[in-house]
C-alpha cells in the first residue's frame, strides 16, 4: 500500500514541476534554517573540548544578594574567597575547579600590542577540564600554594607572542607587567567557550585582595562528581552550606545555586525562579518562537497543497466513485505530503551543511566548528514530521470532503 | 471599477482566506523587519556629538587599603599629571564607569514638576568636554570652581532637556535625583553624545562633576596626538603599570571598542534579515504559483469576456486588480494591527518610526503581489477566446 502511494507521489511531483520546486523550496530553507540554529544551540551547550565532563559537572557562577528592607540588590559573580572557603570544601563533589572570569590584559611584542585574557586558576582546573598539551604540563598544588610565576598560554597565544610554532616551554612571558615561565601550551578554545583563556596562571599571582571575605567577586567553580546521581546530593549540601554563610546586615538574603551548564545560561533570564532556573520555561518559549516562524511556511504550503488538490479533483472522484472512504483519501495524502517534506528535508540538510561549512570558513569565531551531529538530526527529523502533518491535515480534509459529483465533473 | 474589484473579491473569501491571511502574516513580519530598519537608520543618522579618533581608556581600582577620601582624590590627581606630562597626551579626563562604546551603564530616576523620567547620570571631570570635544548647546561646561556648590551644578543632555523642559530656556533651572544628586541646578546643556554605539538611540542623561566625594576606581580617557604609537602605549602601560599596582591594565581604543559595539548590534539583526529574507522569497514563490494556478482555472470566464470584447489589456489589469484587491484586505487589517503600537506606544518608539515602517512595509507587499501577478494575468490575458471557450 505505501508502495503504491509512494508511486503516485513521485508521479504528482513530476507532473507539476514549478510548483514542486516551490514546496521544496519552502520546506527545504526552513528546515536549513531550523538546523543551523539548532547547530549553533547544540554547540553552546553540548560537552565539548575541553569541558569534556559537562554531563556529570554543576557551576556555582552567580551570585545574588538581596536586602530584606529595602529594594536594594547586588548580582555578580561569586567571590574567590566564596569558591575557595565554601564551595571547594563541599564532601559531594569530586573535585572542584576554581577560576576567575578572566581580565583583558595587554602584552607588548616587538613594538605590537597583544590584548590577551588572563584567567587566575587552581590545580585542579586541569583536572576537572581535559586539556590537550601541545608543549609540557599544567602546573600542580605545590606550585599554586608556592605562588611561583609560571603560566600555562594557548596556542594562538604562543603564535603570536614567539612566532608561528615556535617553541616556547621555558621561555619567559610577560603580560599585565609580569613575567611568567611557561610550563604548558594547550589547544586554543573559541572565544565563546566559559573556560577560554590566552593564558592561565595560579591564583595566588591574582593582584586581587584574595582574603577579603566579600561574597560578590569575579570567580567561579565547577564541581566534578562521579555521576549524575550524585547531583541532589550535592546539591542539598550545597544549598545548606548556603543557609550557614555568615550574613552581610545590608544584604542579608544570599541567593546562589549549583546549576547544570544548560542551567547557568537561563538563570540570567526574567523566569529563573529560586531553585527553579527556568529551563523549561525557556523550552516552551522558544517553541513557540519556532512554531510561529514555521508559520508562514506551512500557511504557504497549505495554499499550494489545495491548489494541487483541485489540479487531481477528477482522481480524487473516481477513487471516490470506487469506494474509497474519506480516511482513505486523507491518510494517502498526508502519506504523499510526508513524502515530499522528507525529500525537502534531505535537499535542507544538505543545505545547512554548507551553510555551516561556509560559517566555519569565514572564521566567525576562532576554533569554532559547528557541524550536523546525531542530535541535530533528530530534531530535524521532528520538525519535518511536524512540519508535514501541519501543512497536510487541512488540504487532505478539504480534499476529503469534496462531493463525488463535482469531483468528477471538474475538468 | 474598484467596487467591482473588491465586490469580486470579497465574494471569493472562503477560497482566499488563507492566501489572505499569508499576505497578513508576512506584512506583520515586513512591518517588523522595516521598523528596525527605521529606527536604526534615524539613530544612524544624528551626529554623534563627539569625536573617538586617537581617544583612548582604561579603567582602574584604588590601590588596596587606600580607604582615606582625600589620598583617594590625591592618586586620581597623581595619575593626571603624570599621563598629561607626557609629550604624546593632549587632553585627559576621568569619568565613571559609563564611558562611551563602554559596557557599563548606570541609570537613575529623575523628578521634575511633579513628574520623573529615567535618565542616565554621567559622572566626570571639567576636561571631558575637550576630551571628547563635547558641544555646547546651552550655558557653560564644568570648572574648577564647581567643587562649591548650594545645588549640585549638573549638565544635561538635550533629549533630556526636549522632555523635561521643552521649548524653554533650561539654564538655572532645578530638577531632582533622590537617589545620587538630591537639588541639581541646571548649568548647562549639550549636544547628546551618541556613545551607545552609531545605531543606539542615545538616552536621556546628566553629567555631574567627579568632585571630591567621589572614592570608586575610575576610567581615564586619554585624547592622544597623532603621533602616538605603540611605542609610546607601551611605555604608558608600563608606567601605568607601576603606577597602579593592583589592576590588570587594559588600553583601549575608543574607535575599535566603537565597532565592536556596532558589530554586537548588527550581527543578531542581519541574522534575522536573512531569516525574514528567506520567509519573504518563500511568500514570493507561493503567491506566483497560486496565482498562476486561480488564474488558470478561469479560463472559460476570461475566454467568455474576450469573446465579448474586452481587450487583452484590461483583462490583465483586472487580475492584477483583483489580486491588490485582496491584498488590500489583508493589509488593512495588517495596518490596524500595526497602529496600535505607535497608539500603546509599545518599545518606546516614536510614531513617526511606525508610521514610516508601515508604508514602507505596504509598498512592499503590493509590489511583491504586483510582480507575483504580472506573469500570470499576461499569461491569462493571451488566451484565445475560441480555444478557451471550447475547452469545457
Amino acid at each position: 500500500m505505501l508502495k503504491n502511494y509512494f508511486k503516485i507521489a513521485i508521479a504528482v511531483l513530476k507532473r507539476r514541476k514549478f510548483f514542486t520546486f516551490i514546496s521544496l523550496f519552502g520546506i527545504s530553507f526552513t528546515l536549513a534554517i531550523i538546523i543551523v540554529v539548532t547547530a549553533f544551540i547544540d554547540h553552546a551547550v553540548r560537552p565539548g573540548y575541553p569541558d569534556v565532563n559537562r554531563d556529570r559537572e554543576l557551576y556555582a557562577d552567580r551570585m545574588h544578594l538581596k536586602s530584606s528592607k529595602n529594594q536594594s540588590n547586588i548580582n555578580g559573580g561569586p567571590s574567590f574567597y566564596f569558591v575557595n572557603h565554601y564551595v571547594a570544601n563541599l564532601k559531594t563533589p569530586v573535585k572542584v575547579s576554581i577560576q576567575s572570569n578572566g581580565s583583558a590584559t595587554n602584552s607588548y611584542v616587538n613594538n605590537k600590542k597583544l590584548v590577551n585574557r588572563l584567567r587566575y586558576t587552581n590545580d585542579q582546573f586541569w583536572q576537572v577540564l581535559q586539556f590537550n598539551f601541545i608543549e609540557g604540563k599544567p602546573y600542580n598544588k605545590q606550585q599554586v600554594d608556592n605562588a611561583e610565576k609560571v603560566a600555562v598560554i594557548s596556542e594562538d597565544m604562543r603564535n603570536a607572542y614567539f612566532g608561528e610554532d615556535a617553541k616556547a616551554l621555558g621561555k619567559y612571558i610577560e603580560t599585565d607587567n609580569v613575567q611568567y615561565r611557561i610550563i604548558g601550551v594547550v589547544t586554543s578554545l573559541p572565544a565563546t567557550s566559559n573556560v577560554f583563556a590566552d593564558i592561565y596562571v595560579p591564583y595566588t599571582l591574582s593582584k586581587e585582595d584574595l582574603h577579603n571575605t566579600g561574597l560578590i567577586g569575579g570567580y567561579r567553580a565547577i564541581m566534578l562528581f562521579n555521576s549524575r546521581d550524585d547531583f541532589k546530593r550535592a546539591r542539598d549540601e550545597y544549598n545548606q552550606m548556603v543557609a550557614k554563610l555568615p550574613r552581610d546586615p545590608q544584604f542579608d538574603l544570599v541567593y546562589t545555586y549549583a546549576d547544570t551548564y544548560p542551567e547557568t545560561f537561563t538563570r540570567g533570564l526574567p523566569f529563573a525562579e529560586g531553585e527553579d532556573a527556568g529551563v523549561t520555561t525557556f523550552l516552551i518559549i522558544a517553541t513557540i518562537i519556532i512554531l510561529l516562524f514555521l508559520l508562514l511556511p506551512t500557511l504557504n504550503l497549505v495554499n499550494i497543497n489545495i491548489s494541487r488538490i483541485i489540479d487531481r479533483s477528477s482522481e480524487i472522484g473516481v477513487r471516490k466513485a470506487f469506494g474509497a472512504s474519506s480516511r482513505t483519501l486523507v491518510y494517502q495524502f498526508i502519506v504523499e505530503n510526508l513524502i515530499l517534506t522528507f525529500l525537502g528535508g534531505i535537499v535542507g540538510i544538505v543545505l545547512s551543511f554548507i551553510i555551516l561549512q561556509i560559517i566555519n570558513n569565514a572564521g566567525l569565531v576562532d576554533h569554532m566548528h559547528l557541524a550536523i551531529n546525531l542530535h541535530v538530526l533528530f530534531i530535524t527529523l521532528l520538525a519535518c514530521i511536524f512540519f508535514g502533518l501541519l501543512s497536510g491535515v487541512y488540504p487532505a480534509w478539504r480534499m476529503s470532503r469534496m462531493h463525488v459529483v463535482t469531483a468528477l465533473k471538474a475538468q | 471599477m474598484i467596487k467591482h474589484l473588491f465586490k469580486l473579491t470579497w465574494n471569493k473569501k472562503k477560497q482566499t482566506f488563507l492566501l489572505m491571511t499569508e499576505i497578513f502574516v508576512s506584512f506583520i513580519v515586513m512591518f517588523a523587519v522595516f521598523t528596525m530598519v527605521v529606527f536604526y537608520y534615524q539613530n544612524y543618522s544624528r551626529e554623534r556629538g563627539f569625536n573617538y579618533e586617537n581617544v583612548w581608556n582604561l579603567g582602574y581600582d584604588n590601590p588596596p587599603g587606600m580607604q582615606n577620601i582625600d589620598s583617594i582624590v590625591a592618586f586620581r590627581q597623581y595619575l593626571k599629571q603624570m599621563i598629561k606630562a607626557m609629550p604624546q597626551v593632549q587632553d585627559v579626563s576621568f569619568s565613571d564607569a559609563n564611558i562611551p562604546f563602554g559596557d557599563a551603564n548606570i541609570e537613575t530616576y529623575i523628578n521634575y514638576n511633579k513628574a520623573g523620567m529615567n535618565a542616565e547620570i554621567y559622572t566626570v571631570d571639567e576636561d571631558y568636554k575637550n576630551t571628547l570635544n563635547v558641544q555646547i548647546v546651552e550655558g557653560r561646561w564644568f570648572t574648577k570652581q564647581d567643587d562649591v556648590f548650594r545645588e549640585r551644578p549638573v549638565v544635561i543632555n538635550e533629549t533630556l532637556k526636549k522632555k523635561v523642559f521643552g521649548d524653554e530656556n533650561a539654564v538655572g533651572k532645578l530638577i531632582t535625583d533622590a537617589g545620587f544628586g538630591g537639588t541639581m541646578k541646571v548649568i548647562g546643556v549639550i549636544h547628546d553624545l551618541k556613545d551607545k554605539g552609531d545605531y543606539v538611540r542615545p538616552p536621556a542623561g546628566y553629567y555631574k562633576k567627579m568632585d571630591t566625594s567621589y572614592s570608586r576606581g575610575a576610567q581615564i580617557i586619554i585624547k592622544v596626538k597623532p603621533n602616538a604609537d605603540a611605542a609610546f602605549e607601551s611605555k604608558l602601560y608600563k608606567t601605568l603599570s607601576n603606577a597602579i599596582p593592583n589592576t590588570s591594565i587594559d588600553i583601549k581604543h575608543m574607535d575599535k571598542e566603537r565597532i565592536i559595539k556596532n558589530t554586537q548590534l548588527l550581527v543578531p539583526v542581519i541574522v534575522l534579515f536573512t531569516i525574514a529574507g528567506f520567509l519573504i522569497i518563500n511568500v514570493a514563490l507561493g503567491l506566483f504559483g497560486v496565482l498562476w494556478y486561480s488564474i488558470n482555472r478561469r479560463k472559460s470566464e476570461i475566454g467568455l469576456r474576450r469573446a465579448i470584447g474586452a481587450s487583452r489589456g484590461s483583462i490583465s489589469k483586472q487580475l492584477m486588480g483583483e489580486a491588490l484587491a485582496l491584498s488590500t484586505m489583508s493589509l488593512l487589517a495588517g495596518t490596524f494591527f500595526a497602529v496600535q503600537f505607535p497608539l500603546l506606544n509599545v518599545f518606546n518608539l516614536a510614531s513617526n518610526t511606525y508610521l514610516i515602517a508601515n508604508g514602507l512595509a505596504v509598498l512592499f507587499i503590493y509590489l511583491l503581489v504586483l510582480i507575483c501577478s504580472l506573469y500570470p494575468s499576461r499569461q491569462a490575458a493571451a488566451i484565445y477566446p475560441a480555444e478557451a471557450l471550447h475547452e469545457d
